[in-house]
């Protein structure tokens, strides 16, 4: 039986321009390069970035990496939304993220980013072989 | 050192107030006990600008890699999480050490995702307390060994008037990790 997780999230665009002007160097503690170029480009950046920022805590909460506190940005920085314009963005895991969903089995991964007024919403699906994988070791980084 | 300048009491007073600006919550319903996650909803933003607003406080980082990061990081593959994304017995043995009594519901087979619940604000103010006790002997700007604080907060330098300059968390951590694996070979 293949495995699936899926997560989901929803950000206020509001309360992320908020947290975004209260603390110098939050975009490039979450986001890569190549992310903070994408949506530094678009007219309305906090919009594109609030989206990206859902997509990584939907992953997150898929991979089941929800660690919180003691390691406050665990995995934000492991996750990279890719694909621009008008292509379907796609999921890149590094680290941390890239280890556990080895070890989970996924062998496919979607994200969907939506946005409509002050929100921005995304889900994330993980496809995983079937397990348990015993005796086979997780590829490392 | 030790650092006898912010008290326990300063931390968890500058805790509340920090969540308490972040959730719109009123102070007084924010215990040591209290879960972020459980008992005051906090959402992933809000735990972000919770630590934010900490660190500039402090003027501390605090560990932006949770711990069983770092002992995969150092002890190897699998050894904090299994391949279901359950701890291991060696990594709840490690948050025991780690945690204490903050953490009583803390069992090995618990899947990952369940210890932000566990995570209290007791917790939080030890997170802190680890960085503030790491101050150095002396001053990073001018090798002075001679710390004041004002206000309960900061520590400066009585000669050349800078701020003390804290190691980060993910670096505490893991001298912490290597400490407790020499003393009890764990892992
Ligand atoms: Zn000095």
């Amino acid at each position: 039986m293949m495995r699936i997780f899926q997560g989901m999230d929803l950000v206020s665009v509001a309360g992320f321009e908020r947290v975004w002007e209260r603390h110098e160097g939050f975009t490039e503690d979450i986001f890569s390069p190549l992310e903070r170029a994408h949506c530094m480009s678009r007219k309305n950046p906090a919009i594109h970035f609030a989206g990206r920022f859902a997509a990584k805590e939907a992953a997150i909460k898929a991979l089941g990496l929800r660690a919180g506190a003691s390691g406050f940005l665990s995995g934000f920085g492991d996750i990279e939304v890719r694909g621009q314009g008008g292509g379907k963005p796609v999921l890149h895991f590094r680290g941390w993220a890239a280890r556990m969903a080895a070890r989970r089995g996924i062998v496919q991964k979607t994200v969907s980013i939506t946005h409509s007024g002050n929100y921005a919403a995304a889900t994330v699906i993980l496809l995983a072989e079937p397990g348990p994988r015993q005796g086979r070791e997780p590829k490392r980084q | 050192m030790k650092n006898e300048f912010i008290t326990d009491e300063r931390i968890f007073q500058e805790l509340k107030k920090a969540i308490a600006e972040t959730l719109r919550v009123d102070e007084d319903v924010i215990r040591r006990d209290s879960s972020l996650v459980n008992d005051l909803d906090a959402e992933s933003l809000d735990f972000l600008d919770i630590n934010y607003r900490l660190e500039q406080v402090f003027g501390i980082k605090m560990a932006r890699h949770f711990v069983l990061e770092h002992v995969e990081e150092m002890f190897g593959e699998g050894s904090a999480v299994n391949e279901d994304g359950l701890l291991t017995e060696k990594a709840v043995e490690l948050l025991k050490i780690r945690f204490g009594d903050q953490m009583p519901r803390l069992e090995a087979g618990m899947d990952m995702d369940e210890v932000p619940a566990l995570i209290t604000i007791g917790s939080l103010v030890e997170g802190i307390r680890d960085i503030l006790d790491a101050l150095p002997e002396k001053c990073t700007h001018c090798g002075a060994a001679q710390w004041t604080c004002e206000d309960g907060l900061r520590v400066k330098c009585a000669s050349c008037g800078e701020y003390a300059v804290y190691p980060n968390g993910d670096d505490l951590i893991q001298e912490w990790l290597k400490k407790i694996q020499e003393e009890r070979s764990i892992f």
